[in-house]
């Protein structure tokens, strides 16, 4: 009885961690769109002075971010970003962030606290986000080397994260099916 | 329900050998605890303010109070005049989070409509008022377009389906003076199922404005 006793509290245990561990919400996947559309076309000056053109990154994966200073969860995930930007460094996997409304003050403000080294486009009107499928910040959209649009996450993620990185690997891919959860 | 009663008092016999009275009593509460909405309030580790939150499986909401002082700084350094930062200060400002936390082994696709939710105060009843509502009446109002930019995104969407892992972090006005109480009745789809739970005794945060020295 004792062996079986012991089996009974270590499946207790074990219940108890896995049911934390989903609590906590941080899944790190990316939803596979059942229908990818193609990205609308955009070019913004960044916070850098740039200009920066979407089309100019056909043949790459664009990690496509909407986000503002003022935003939390914005604000949280910036630092897996510049993580994740170090890691997939030589691969065919850019990120840009766009910022909404806010001028290149603001944004540069923010980058002495949150140093990142991948491009912030500024859509100052609204324009851009007004032509893609955002309803809140942060969202992020997957852009595959077509250009079309085939993945997204809204809220924040850790992007440094192992397996998200492999799903933005398979994107660049060429292949006929998809990865991650399909809508 | 019977056969229910049978494996509950197995379970509870088993406990009992295994465990000791005290431990029964705890496990069989575990064991018994019926899958329901948790209504949690208390105070929230970032903001050090009142929360008010609903969890069920699959979904967390909660509801954290924004002091109207914070809310008239924000939209003035969002391009809003005294007037109508006052106007929204005063409205009774919280800070949703609305997340989907179900598990990528058992998927839940979590919707809402604003629309649908109730807010109960007073003996009388209304809908709230969404970010579609709200442009109009800043339209009309003239406020510059980046502040209406800022309010826009500021806002909790009106609709939203979130899968694992998705969230939202947005503001939500109730239109109820600075220290009013009041019920919300919250309504979501989980997997094409209509859930519904009441936060109860949610209060405004009061209109508090400190001086030098008072803290």
């Amino acid at each position: 009885m004792n062996i079986v006793c012991r089996f009974a509290a270590l499946l207790l245990l074990l219940s108890a961690v896995v049911t934390a561990a989903a609590e906590t919400g941080k899944i790190q996947t990316l939803l596979s769109l059942d229908k990818p559309f193609a990205a609308p076309d955009f070019a913004l000056k960044g916070e850098d002075g740039k200009t920066y053109r979407l089309s100019d990154y056909r043949g790459k994966v664009v990690v496509l971010n909407f986000w503002a200073t003022w935003c939390p969860p914005c604000r949280y995930e910036m630092p897996s970003m510049e993580r994740a930007h170090q890691k997939v460094k030589g691969e065919e996997i850019v990120i840009l962030a766009v910022n909404v409304g806010e001028d290149e003050n603001t944004v540069f403000a923010f980058t002495g606290q949150y140093p990142v080294s991948f491009p912030l486009p500024l859509d100052l009107d609204g324009s851009v986000i007004a032509k893609y499928p955002v309803i809140g910040l942060p969202t992020t959209l997957i852009i595959d080397p077509r250009g079309q649009v085939t993945h997204r996450a809204i809220g924040g993620r850790e992007w440094d994260d192992d397996r998200l990185l492999e799903q933005l690997r398979q994107i660049l891919k060429p292949q006929d099916g998809s990865s991650g959860e399909s809508r | 329900m019977i056969q229910a009663y049978a494996v509950s008092k197995a379970k509870g016999r088993f406990a009992h050998i295994c465990f000791g009275r005290t431990a029964t009593a705890v496990l069989l509460l575990l064991i018994t605890i019926p899958v329901a909405a948790v209504v949690n309030t208390g105070t929230d580790e970032e903001s050090r303010l009142p929360y008010w939150e609903i969890v069920e499986p699959g979904v967390s909401i909660r509801l954290v109070q924004r002091l109207p002082d914070q809310t008239r700084g924000f939209f003035q350094a969002r391009g809003f005049s005294v007037e109508d930062s006052e106007l929204i200060a005063q409205g009774c400002v919280f800070q949703t989070v609305f997340k989907n936390i179900s598990a990528s082994s058992e998927p839940s696709t979590i919707e809402y409509n604003l629309r649908d939710w109730v807010v109960r105060a007073a003996g009388a009843r209304r809908g709230l008022k969404t970010r579609e509502d709200w442009q109009k009446e800043w339209s009309a109002r003239k406020a510059p377009q980046p502040a209406q930019l800022a309010f826009e995104w500021s806002l909790l969407p009106t609709r939203q389906t979130y899968r694992p892992g998705d969230y939202n972090w947005g503001m939500m006005l109730f239109g109820l003076k600075p220290g009013t109480g009041f019920d919300l009745d919250v309504v979501w789809h989980q997997d094409g199922k209509q859930r519904t739970a009441r936060l109860k005794a949610v209060r405004c945060a009061a209109d508090v404005h400190l001086k030098p020295g008072d803290l």
